[in-house]
């Protein structure tokens, strides 16, 4: 067996993975093979993975007779908490690294200082400046 | 019942239709209802899709499974998929029938 076609059973396992076990004890053995077939025939792996990845959300997320309501909402809800945790992280983490890193295209703007009279303390520029980013900041 | 109404495969996607049209040829399993369906639609169905169809249309009775060959599980239609498979197919008839109607100069 090939690294590509190793790759490819791998990929197609991983997506039949994601499918309710009472599904995979009914037609996960079946639908391996056909996988396996279709790959054959020339069908991308990845477009037989994706195939299975939809199917099997389908197949969660439909209502079943042995399967309330309740869990489907209870699925629902779940994704719909990961997926807000995820773009909470995000956007957290967005202002913090443009604080830290994001540069106008022309450089650094030095803060505008004001030219010390002569015979006055030298003051530091990071003194003057309004914003300073401070670790683990969210904003100004 | 209006014929709406009996016309249990009006809402159940145009994969389950194309299952049930393969099926009504004969008995088959998933790899040759998938080539099957590429042949006589054009359609390709993927895997998943097809999965989903074969469910679905065996919780309403109008496919049953036939027993495993090896890993293979071929299906059939039953008597009411048959009959449902008719009414669709006689509502998709009469609409293609309006369309083309319509579709001619001066057509209403």
């Amino acid at each position: 067996m090939s690294a590509r076609e190793a790759g490819n059973g791998k990929l197609i396992d991983a997506a039949l993975r994601c499918y309710p076990g009472r599904w995979r004890r009914r037609h996960g053995a079946e639908a391996a093979e056909l996988a396996a077939l279709l790959i054959a025939d020339g069908t991308p792996a990845a477009s037989i993975a994706w195939s299975y990845l939809a199917g099997a959300a389908r197949e969660w997320l439909a209502p079943r007779p042995g399967r309330p309501l309740s869990t489907v909402a209870a699925a629902l809800l779940a994704a719909t908490c990961l997926l807000g945790l995820s773009a909470a992280l995000i956007a957290e983490s967005v202002p913090a690294r443009a604080a830290g890193t994001t540069q106008s295209p022309s450089g650094p703007v030095p803060p505008r200082i004001k030219p010390a009279p002569p015979g006055a303390a030298s003051i530091s520029p990071h003194q003057l400046t309004p914003c300073r980013p401070v670790p683990h900041a969210r904003s100004c | 019942m209006s014929i709406r109404e009996q016309d249990v495969l009006r809402r159940a996607g145009e994969a389950s239709v194309l299952v049930l049209v393969s099926l009504a040829g004969g008995p088959k399993h998933g790899y040759a209802l998938i080539q099957d369906i590429r042949q006589f639609a054009g359609v390709e169905l993927g895997p998943g899709t097809l999965y989903g169809a074969l469910d679905r249309l065996e919780r309403l009775g109008l496919i049953e499974p036939l027993p495993a060959e090896e890993r293979r599980h071929p299906y059939r239609i039953t008597a009411p998929g048959s009959a449902a498979l008719r009414v669709h197919l006689d509502s998709l008839e009469r609409v293609s029938a309006a369309g083309r109607l319509r579709l001619q100069p001066g057509g209403t």
